[in-house]
């Protein structure tokens, strides 16, 4: 996790989407292609949802991880093609059935949250959050978060090279304690950067009783429609099934 | 000297200060749990994501859980952590074990007075079962999920339905409780070597 | 305006009283410094304008302080806000956005303000600062200097009548110092009451109109500026503090010889980003001497520190110490650096188990030789992380020595330091010279001045001006070279 993550540049990201839009997107992708709801019915359509986080990576200039994704998704249904195909047995096949079909589950959703997240700022993400009417007792933990994943990483990047200079690794003498020795300064540093960041939030008035304002426009243009039609699909047709 | 202890009385709302402790501890857990599950990539591997997770989280938590002194605080870091998973592809079934694990968790540890060890203990146990989650899907209506993929062969949503028999999924639900109380304990021994002495407690 | 009574405040779990029966009263549009040695108990007279204390660190408090007659201790931290502004001393740790423009809108947010507002206020302070080149940017990816200016521009925003800074210039180099000074006099301009505690003095002393000097909790001088500035040296560091007058020269010390032997790097170079962050094809530098190396922020010297510690992924760089080549790998072995945050390298559980942690044999003798030398006998059973920082400091020079380093590196030893404690450090590293090579990052002249036998500057990821006090053939140029660098750096004519 880089601290570009979670911070795109202004110009370098594409088809701009609501949050919101990207949300539904996520929803329906996990609740379909992970979870395998409607059935037979929905089958068709699998696979053009599994597509869909690829196609976003791919207009937010996020080649590389775009193209690991659909080679590995490609990947694994071709592996497990293969596999059927030749009558595999034994415990390789277990191996690269249990590997490839977790894989194939999991890859799109994680996909597209990576989408979410590259392609959101935290500015919007919160803007989003307010209109759909979550409260600020999770607003405020969240951006608190996505401010502090970047520190977090630094510190223990910062750690990991005290550790080398110690000559303190896997490998090495010390190998049983090295949790120890990651977690116990990590906590540390975090824990006293943290102090200091809510002293400086607070001196600024977060925690008041007024209701907090945003200064970030955020709103639905014809993408965004687009998608969220997409995304309506599935449902009707899960709907459909139930009433029927 | 016959001052008076200035901090003002909690109300049960929570403050800013409980708020920003809750997505600092949020951003620590979460950074440990994408390590490990990176270390685990391999998704056979992903069974010991129950395992690691709550033990080495443990140490973050019960810093934690020394914050803790408001109804809330528990189910809302539950919460996000769920959120998480959910966003970063896990499905929304830990979305929804977060919400119920954490309001769960957080009446344990109120019932014990937010100091009571064994509570403690014990909250961050049931806490921990939000990891389960992620691995609901695998079981839920196998054959539903595999009837649509009958292309691929009766052999492989046989075998499928093998790997992830339901009778494993208990033992998966147990880990992570299991390693949750002793990742609890693993934190609270930190708390005493280390962190106390630290001074960050 | 702020007004204390009689006000005496302990922290929780300690035993000594921070700040006992103060009396202090500041008018509107004062400029106050406050200054003392460390732990004199400055931060908790800002902390308690601010209302920080009692409502964020608690303790036991007597006595009333208010602040636009508005009683601190019993208004809401979000109520106080509205008056007070704070800037502190870590710009890491004091912004709360990820991107400069919804940290400029924060405070406001928080307030509740309507949008139109808010934007107009940020276009306000943006004229105010200068800073348009600031705005939409990560702050991840912003130097110490404009994490600094984004902090006060975010208080600017909130328009405090109080802004109150505490240790504000201590991770900063002498180029943001001079910005910093800039939006002070704006603010002073605009009739702010401002209130700042420091250790260095010298940035101040064309702001500030009254100085306030405490020691153990209570204020021993209250002068105006004009009174302070003829204080002699002698009387300044009776109280701890830094000369008020600061020497910028960052000339070496005079030694007589230099070591003869030498190590060399070769093709200290990296890219960054496709930018060329260091590019220093040969390096000559004499083997145990204190080297220090300064310039301004982005110049290059913690890719330069990453680079010879072999911390660096992808450095292809090498160096030859006593005719062996070294390359990153070996570098890793023979070097050790004291990181800013000496938390990061504190491991163990006593400092006994750390000193000896890295050591390849157990060597009783040496151990006990080395912490007796660096005073750290009696705390060996302590815990590294409960020590202070000069003592953590000290157990990681203690573990570099003990696990037979050639090189040690400081990185910004001296940020944040009262006068004694900035002497430690020189004395401490002037006392390696001879054993080992050091080198020392900092944009501090006075530390520089005190233990650095070699000057080493950097720009643009270059070397442009190197000072050996050993060779003494034109010696008073090098050293007129050397303070108008620092001058440079300034941004002084």
């Amino acid at each position: 996790m880089e601290s570009a993550v979670y911070n795109p540049g202004k110009l370098d990201r594409g088809l701009i989407m609501d949050p919101r839009t990207k949300l539904a997107l996520l929803i329906t992708v996990t609740t379909f292609a992970l979870g395998g709801a409607g059935g037979r019915r929905c089958g068709m359509l699998v696979p053009v949802l599994c597509m869909v986080p690829f196609l976003l990576l791919l207009t937010a200039k996020r080649f590389k991880t775009a193209i690991i994704g659909i080679v590995l998704f490609w990947g694994s249904s071709m592996l497990l093609a293969f596999a059927n195909a030749h009558d595999l047995r034994g415990l390789i096949y277990y191996i690269i059935l249990g590997s490839c079909g977790v894989l194939g589950r999991f890859l799109p959703c994680i996909m597209m949250g990576r989408y979410l997240m590259e392609s959101t700022t935290v500015s919007e993400f919160t803007a989003a959050m307010k209109k759909l009417h979550v409260s600020d007792n999770f607003i405020i933990p969240l951006s608190v978060m996505f401010r502090f994943f970047p520190t977090v990483v630094d510190e223990a990047d910062s750690i990991s090279c005290a550790m080398k200079m110690r000559g303190i690794n896997i490998g090495g003498r010390h190998a049983s304690k090295i949790i120890e020795y990651r977690m116990v300064p990590l906590m540390t540093c975090c824990v006293n950067i943290g102090e200091e960041l809510s002293a400086a939030a607070l001196t600024r008035g977060l925690g008041g009783e007024v209701k907090r304002t945003n200064i970030c426009r955020i709103g639905f243009h014809l993408q965004d429609y687009a998608a969220l039609l997409l995304c309506l699909v599935p449902w009707v047709l899960l709907i459909v099934d139930v009433v029927r | 000297m016959d001052g008076i202890m200035t901090q003002k009385k909690n109300n049960e709302k929570l403050g800013g200060k409980d708020l920003i402790n809750i997505g600092i501890y949020a951003a620590i857990y979460l950074v440990i749990m994408t390590a490990i599950s990176m270390l685990g990539f391999i998704p056979i591997m992903m069974p010991m994501l129950s395992v690691l997770c709550p033990l080495i989280g443990g140490i973050t938590m019960m810093l934690f859980f020394t914050k803790v002194k408001k109804f809330g605080m528990i189910t809302i870091i539950t919460i996000i952590i769920g959120a998480f998973l959910w966003v970063t592809g896990m499905g929304f079934w830990p979305f929804i074990f977060g919400i119920i694990c954490g309001i769960v968790a957080d009446l344990v540890a109120k019932s014990g007075d937010y100091s009571s060890k064994k509570k403690t203990v014990l909250s961050y146990g049931i806490m921990c079962i939000t990891i389960f989650g992620c691995f609901l899907p695998l079981y839920l209506d196998i054959n539903g999920y595999f009837s649509t993929r009958t292309s691929f062969g009766s052999d492989y949503v046989e075998a499928m339905t093998r790997i992830f028999r339901p009778w494993t999924a208990p033992i998966i639900l147990a880990c992570s409780f299991v390693f949750g109380v002793l990742g609890a304990l693993l934190g609270m021994h930190f708390l005493k070597k280390h962190f106390e002495k630290a001074g960050i407690v | 305006m702020i007004e204390f009574e009689n006000v005496s405040f302990n922290y929780l779990r300690t035993e000594q009283a921070s700040v006992r029966n103060i009396n202090l009263k500041i008018n509107k549009g004062e400029t106050v410094l406050l200054c003392g040695e460390s732990g004199c108990g400055k931060t908790t007279l800002i902390r308690m304008i601010n209302g920080l204390i009692p409502h964020f660190y608690e303790g036991r408090m007597n006595g009333s302080v208010s602040v636009a007659g508005m009683d601190t201790t019993e208004a809401e931290l979000y109520e106080t806000a509205k008056v007070v502004g704070s800037v502190f001393q870590n710009p890491r740790s004091q912004f709360f956005c990820v991107d400069s423009t919804s940290e400029l809108a924060f405070g406001p947010e928080n307030m509740g303000l309507p949008e139109e507002e808010i934007r107009e206020r940020i276009d306000t302070t943006v004229a105010l600062m200068k800073i348009r080149s600031l705005m939409d940017r990560s702050i991840f990816e912003m130097s110490g200097g404009e994490k600094q200016r984004i902090a006060c521009a975010s208080v600017d925003t909130l328009n405090p009548e109080v802004c109150v800074l505490d240790e504000p210039s201590s991770n900063l180099s002498l180029e943001a110092i001079e910005d910093l000074k800039n939006t002070l006099l704006g603010w002073k301009q605009k009739g702010r009451t401002i209130v700042v505690a420091e250790h260095r003095l010298y940035w101040l002393k064309d702001i500030c109109d009254r100085v306030i000097c405490l020691k153990e909790g209570k204020i021993i001088f209250d002068m105006p500026m004009k009174e302070f500035r003829n204080l002699s040296e002698e009387e300044l560091r009776r109280h701890g503090l830094r000369s008020i007058n600061e020497n910028l020269s960052m000339a070496p010390i005079e030694t007589g010889k230099m070591n003869p032997e030498t190590i060399t790097f070769e093709k200290l170079f990296y890219n960054y980003r496709n930018c060329d962050a260091l590019h220093i094809d040969r390096l000559e530098i004499p083997r145990n001497e204190v080297i220090a190396v300064v310039g301004s922020n982005g110049a290059g010297k913690s890719t330069f520190s990453k680079c010879i510690c072999g911390l660096m992924r992808g450095f292809k760089g090498y160096a030859i110490i006593g005719k062996k080549k070294q390359k990153s790998r070996n570098l890793l072995k023979s070097s050790y650096m004291v990181m800013q945050d000496v938390n990061h390298q504190l491991f163990c559980e006593t400092v006994m188990d750390e000193v000896t942690l890295g050591m390849d044999e157990e060597n009783r003798q040496r151990v006990v030789e080395i912490l007796d030398k660096l005073g750290l006998k009696e705390l060996a059973d302590r815990h590294p992380m409960s020590l202070s920082g000069g003592q953590k400091q000290r157990v990681a020079v203690a573990s570099a020595l003990l696990s037979d380093k050639d090189i040690i590196l400081f990185d910004e030893p001296s940020s944040g330091l009262d006068f004694y404690n900035m002497e430690r450090v020189a004395e401490l590293i002037r006392s390696l010279r001879g054993q080992k090579t050091v080198f020392v990052v900092t944009h501090d002249p006075d530390l520089v001045r005190r233990c650095a036998t070699v000057v080493l500057r950097l720009e643009n990821g270059q070397v442009v001006n190197t000072n050996s006090s050993g060779e003494i053939k034109d010696y008073g140029r090098e050293k007129e070279k050397c303070y108008s660098a620092a001058v440079r750096i300034c941004g002084q004519p």
